[in-house]
């Protein structure tokens, strides 16, 4: 059964329509990427998907549950957790704290939100913990996030996601911006996390994808113009046209 | 104990030997109200220049029950924690909806209209006079119109408010102000309500403003217009950041510096204003961390130099 399904997902900023009736289904336990040339909506379906803003119309079932229009701060307590294409942490926090927070927020419960020790909490701080052992941070878990390198802030971006104990893991472009080297390591950083998360990943490299993917749904103007296996997909015309030759008058 | 609390401790002995006890008394309240803003400025990552609203209205409401029923002390001051934190529930709900400049001057806004509410209502306010003829009864026969007692009575008020803030910084709500402030979009996709924190944020810096309202009432004996003013709300900020707004105690020192050039200084020289003004650009522009930056920063200078001295050797 699909953990994650949209139905003609659909939004339009204004003349815009940066996705168009986007119909997918994301089985659980599987890496389902989304791939696409830059400006393709790639990101807006991330934000739809994790209430950054809401649908102009269509649906999003999560784990058979109607979420559409839920806001960010609720979709997160249901388990979708998201990196984000530019790096998004909090600066002057320690790295332990940065997952700290995202571990917290999906804690069992808040009590002693205002009074009680924050290093009081036993199992937020083991989970946020493993999650940087996860990204291999965890040497440099008492730095604060603005003093480490562009492309550890991009394995700290995933750990804050990882931290959140996610049902559904949405990654976006984890690799952007790195070095080859960094990149080496980013891929094997995500191929480790597969199989034991339900993932979403977002990229527009196509060598990444390939290797890793189980299914792969492409996007092209806010549209998915196919949907298959790795293979299927480097067959498919449709895609070559979309990725080579842009818009091909016919 | 840490450092802190004995410097603070030694302070609290120190101070009204050294200056006047209604000086010395009015430092540890602009202290307490100076917490208050801190945890909004400094922990938040908001600028509020409207916190006199909730000084004032404390002031006014637990200072005119004082006045017509002279009641008890500790009921006063619940009070007035109780009006600050509810006008602050008020003015943040409008306030959190907004960012950036517009949060700013919705503070600002809201806090003239308050001001303007006491402005007009004489019968209650006394307007521009003031609202004078507020007592401070005694408690277990302790007589507060003496300066000492009514000191160290405010002393331990000032203690008990710092715990009970350090407490709340080291809670998980203190770090989850911190997330905010440092990146409030991450901070909503991991799941928080941003909105909801910086309104909690709200209420308790309000109640802290509205204790130090009603200390402030009972030791001049007098509401004056300006407590519920926009200098007043200035004033707070501006001490807190000459201070350190980046620490817990940054606005102790803020209210120290500030009240004593205010109190001290003005006698001397009327042109005392100026002096703070620099004070402020130094700030600004080379200790961005207020006077708790400045001393760290001597101190790792201090250490390097010895360092230094000692590889020379």
């Amino acid at each position: 059964m699909a953990l994650l399904q949209t139905e003609t997902l659909t939004k339009a900023f204004g003349a815009l329509t940066a996705v168009n009736g986007v119909t997918l289904e994301v089985q659980a336990g599987t890496l389902h990427s989304i791939i696409g040339p830059n400006g393709a909506g790639k990101t807006t379906l991330f934000n739809l998907l994790t209430g950054q803003f809401p649908p102009t119309s269509g649906r999003i079932v999560f784990d058979g549950r109607d979420i559409t229009g839920t806001p960010a701060h609720r979709i997160a307590h249901l388990g979708l957790a998201r990196s984000f294409q530019r790096t998004n942490v909090f600066p002057a926090l320690s790295l332990l704290d940065n997952a700290w927070i995202a571990a917290f927020a999906r804690g069992r419960s808040w009590r002693g939100l205002v009074w009680r020790r924050s290093d009081g909490y036993a199992e937020v701080a083991e989970r946020a913990r493993a999650a940087l052992a996860d990204v291999g941070l965890a040497d440099k878990a008492d730095q604060p996030a603005r003093e480490i390198s562009h492309g550890e802030q991009r394995q700290l971006e995933l750990a804050i996601a990882l931290a959140a104990a996610p049902r559904v893991l949405l990654l976006d472009e984890p690799a952007a911006g790195l070095s080859p080297d960094e990149m080496q390591k980013m891929v094997a950083l995500v191929r480790g996390l597969k199989g034991r998360y339900t993932i979403v990943l977002i990229e527009h490299k196509m060598d990444i994808i390939m290797g890793v993917s189980d299914r792969v749904s492409v996007m092209h103007f806010g549209s998915l113009i196919a949907e298959g296996t790795p293979a299927e997909i480097q067959r498919n015309p449709e895609v070559r046209r979309a990725y080579l030759g842009g818009m091909v008058a016919e | 104990m840490s450092r802190a609390w004995l410097a603070v401790l030694a302070a609290v002995v120190v101070l009204p030997l050294t200056v006047r006890h209604a000086i010395a008394t009015e430092i540890w309240i602009f202290a307490i109200f100076g917490l208050g803003l801190n945890l909004l400025l400094g922990y938040t990552g908001l600028l509020s220049f409207g916190q006199s609203t909730f000084f004032g209205s404390a002031a006014y409401v637990a200072g005119y029950l004082l006045k017509q029923y002279a009641i008890n002390v500790f009921v006063a001051l619940a009070i007035g924690v109780v009006v600050g934190a509810v006008s602050a529930a008020l003015v943040g709900y409008l306030c959190v909806q907004r960012s950036g400049l517009y949060f700013i001057m919705l503070t600002f806004a809201l806090n003239q209209m308050f001001y303007f509410i006491a402005y007009q209502w004489t019968t209650v306010t006394g307007g521009e006079d003031g609202m004078p003829g507020i007592g401070r009864p005694a408690l277990l026969g302790v007589d507060f119109r003496n300066p000492l007692a009514y000191y160290v009575f405010v002393a331990a008020l000032f203690l008990l408010s710092l715990w009970i803030m350090k407490r709340i910084v080291e809670s998980p709500l203190g770090k989850i102000l911190q997330a905010i402030r440092e990146n409030d979009v991450r901070a909503e996709a991991v799941g928080y309500d941003v909105p909801s924190f910086k309104l909690l944020a709200f209420i308790i810096g309000g109640g802290f403003s509205g204790l130090a309202g009603v200390l402030y009432a009972m030791l001049f004996g007098i509401v004056p217009l300006e407590a519920i003013g926009f200098v007043f709300s200035g004033n707070v900020v501006f001490a807190t950041l000459i201070g350190g707004s980046g620490s817990l105690y940054g606005p102790i020192i803020g209210s120290f510096v500030f009240i004593w050039l205010s109190e001290s200084v003005s006698v001397v020289w009327e042109r005392w204003p100026l002096l703070l003004g620099v004070a402020f650009v130094i700030v600004v522009l080379f200790f961005r961390g207020g006077c708790v930056e400045a001393w760290a920063r001597f101190w790792s200078w201090r250490e390097r130099r010895r360092a230094l001295e000692g590889i020379a050797q």
